[in-house]
């Protein structure tokens, strides 16, 4: 079948005007495609969604006569360093999410400055990690706030509230301005929605006699630089002129306690620890124990339940079990309740 | 017949469609050609626009490389040790253009001791003027965190501007790349270098400081703040990275400062109490001998900072400070 010439140049031109529209098509296609590239297929991880959450107004916080002289700025885990520097890793570590921070005067005196640093660590076990690591020795804790994991210096505050971590830091020793800072950690006690829970469970099952105050602190990794003891509890007690630490760690079951106390053990030994056997015969008796004389100290290694537990670098096997025992003590009541 | 000819390729019709395909295609292979880039994206190192600090250092003298003077004035401790080294005017000669890069790295003031005292850098650069007879002061450093707020916070804007310095704050024309020969890390990286590049002398002024990462800040981490870009990343081989500024940045004279030090959650502390009073401030041509000094204020060995042998090792200056017989003083 043939077509006329006229009908067959009609034809010819159609067919090239479809080609050149779906060409068009392709290249508007791909134009288009361009701006919308899976980065996972690179490599390349895309950017976060932004949360929708509302960012607390830090200035609700601050008494009356406190005024912002800065605006609020915001720091993610990609730019803290740029806020505190070599410090960013230490929050980096532990479960940083994000940072708000402003600084305030006195409306009467403008000399008087504050910094608020409002640290989301994602929950309380991250805010406590990095308030415990960073807790300054020999300074005033706040009992009038609600928690106890809050404290002063002379020119600064600090806090634990839910997942929150807290520092408030005074530009100059004043008392107006400790005051000031105070309201402000209470308000923010009060008013600022904890998201999370802002007690830590592990931390009462340490005795309290002897105890120093203050003194306990979590190592999300490494503990006692091994690195098997993950979540790890340390708190610090004074017998006469020697300072002691106890520490514990909870596991999921109780197996795997025995097993990370095993492997602490065989890190102490594989580190000049040499065994040395209790004379305790409840130590001896009820638990798994290890007793190493590490560098002219003692360290004891029980696995309790699902805790591993134990004393460290006390200078005394006899100290260092007068603890171990506390402990067993401790932990025993908390079972039975 | 006609209807015939239409349809029929004849060898004229040929010719001039092949001619016109020809041409086409010749036309599409010029352009391509014309737009071709024959090197492709450049991955490699620039080494036609990069730069290089110029040495500033001076001429050894015996016994005259480090000076420790014990003292809580910092104005009278610097001039002390300066005075200790052959004075000011072994180090700026009159009509000179001096540099001075103090570390500003965070919008705290002075009493938390994260950032040089601004009475020291002020009482440095009156003695460039009065004694030295410098032509010209500059004050500069790269805080990431926006620098006018901590110039201005730390107090050393002021101090600095009072005292006749023209501080500079980073921009972005006043970056230009580098490279470190024999460098790991210190490859094509930008550094705050236009302050720096017509300058006759260098002189850096820091605190010593206890360094979550490094173990300690003090006058070879300074010059990280000459770094720009994302400079984070070094963090995670620190140790190097300190080694190779120290390698990089031959100053004239470095001024350590331990009246307080910041004992410990450094490097930005927040409380008074992270200081303790140490009444010593270090002046020192050798660099690597100053730090090594200065870490034992933190209660550290020189070997606990691995920093420190590794300058050593690259030549930027010795650990052994004692070697170059430091000389002592103390001031009321």
């Amino acid at each position: 079948m043939s077509l006329k010439p006229g009908r067959a140049k009609r034809l010819e031109s159609a067919i090239s005007i479809c080609l050149l529209a779906i060409l068009l098509l392709i290249g508007v296609g791909v134009f288009v495609k361009q701006f919308d590239v899976d980065m996972s297929r690179f490599g390349i991880e895309a950017a976060t969604v932004p949360e929708l959450e509302i960012p607390p107004d830090l200035a609700s916080f601050v008494p009356a006569g406190v005024g912002a002289i800065s605006e609020t700025e915001v720091y993610d885990s990609e730019n803290l360093y740029e806020k505190i520097n070599g410090r960013a890793a230490l929050y980096l570590d532990s479960g940083f999410k994000k940072l708000l921070t402003q600084r305030f005067a006195s409306k009467d005196d403008k000399n008087l400055i504050m910094e608020l640093y409002l640290y989301d660590m994602g929950n309380v076990r991250g805010a406590f990690s990095v308030y415990g690591v960073q807790r300054r020795a020999d300074v005033d804790a706040l009992p009038r706030f609600p928690v106890s994991y809050a404290y002063r210096t002379s020119n600064a505050l600090y806090l634990v509230h839910g997942k929150y971590y807290v520092e408030l830091i005074g530009f100059s020793e004043s008392d107006k301005l400790l005051k000031a800072m105070i309201e402000t950690g209470q308000k923010i006690q009060a008013n600022l929605a904890a998201d999370s829970d802002t007690e830590i469970a592990e931390l009462d099952l340490f005795p309290t006699e002897d105890i120093v105050q203050g003194s306990a602190k979590l190592y999300l990794a490494d503990g006692l630089e091994f690195e098997g003891l993950t979540d790890t509890f340390t708190t610090r007690y004074r017998f006469g002129d020697q300072i002691i630490t106890a520490f514990l760690s909870k596991r999921a079951d109780a197996k795997q306690a025995q097993n990370v106390a095993e492997s602490y053990c065989k890190f102490l030994a594989d580190n000049g620890g040499v065994d040395k056997p209790t004379t305790d015969k409840v130590l001896e008796g009820n638990i798994i124990g290890f007793h190493y004389e590490t560098y002219d100290t003692f360290e004891i290694v029980l696995s309790i339940g699902v805790y591993v537990v134990g004393v460290h670098e006390a200078e005394s096997q006899e100290l260092a079990e007068k603890l171990a025992l506390r402990l067993v003590n401790e932990l025993s009541k908390a079972e039975n309740q | 017949m006609a209807e015939k000819d239409e349809t029929k390729l004849c060898r004229r019709k040929f010719l001039t469609r092949a001619g016109k395909a020809g041409i086409a295609i010749g036309a599409a292979a010029g352009l391509s050609r014309l737009l071709y880039d024959a090197t492709g994206p450049k991955t490699g190192v620039d080494t036609e626009s990069l730069v290089t600090l110029q040495n500033f250092s001076v001429p050894y003298k015996a016994g005259r490389t480090m000076s420790v003077v014990k003292g809580a004035d910092r104005v009278k401790t610097v001039d002390r040790a300066i005075e200790l080294l052959g004075g000011i005017e072994r180090f700026v000669k009159p009509g000179e253009t001096v540099a001075i890069k103090p570390n500003v790295a965070f919008a705290s003031p002075p009493i938390l001791g994260a950032t040089a005292h601004p009475e020291l850098v002020a009482e440095v650069v009156r003695l460039c003027y009065s004694r030295g007879g410098a032509k010209k002061v500059y004050v500069a450093d790269n805080p990431i965190y926006d620098p006018a707020s901590c110039f201005m916070l730390s107090g050393i804007g002021k101090a600095a501007s009072e005292a006749g310095a023209k501080v500079v704050l980073p921009k972005t024309h006043l970056f230009k790349r580098t490279t470190l020969e024999g460098g790991k890390l210190i490859k094509n990286w930008p550094i705050f270098y236009e302050p720096f590049k017509n300058i006759d002398k260098l002189i850096g002024i820091a605190p010593i400081k206890d360094h979550h990462r490094a173990g300690a800040s003090m006058s070879m981490k300074n010059w990280y703040g000459l770094l720009g870009g994302r400079r984070n990343i070094f963090h995670q081989d620190i140790n190097t990275i300190i080694a190779e500024l120290a390698t990089m940045v031959k100053p004239t004279l470095v001024i350590l400062d331990g009246t307080e030090v910041m004992m410990t959650n450094g490097p930005t502390g927040g409380s008074v109490s992270d200081l303790r009073r140490a009444n010593t401030l270090i002046a020192s041509c050798d660099q690597v001998a100053a730090d090594s000094y200065g870490c034992t204020l933190l209660g550290l060995k020189p070997s606990d900072l691995p920093y420190l042998a590794k300058a050593d090792k690259a030549g930027a200056g010795t650990t052994n400070y004692e070697s170059l017989k430091p000389m002592l003083a103390a001031v009321s």
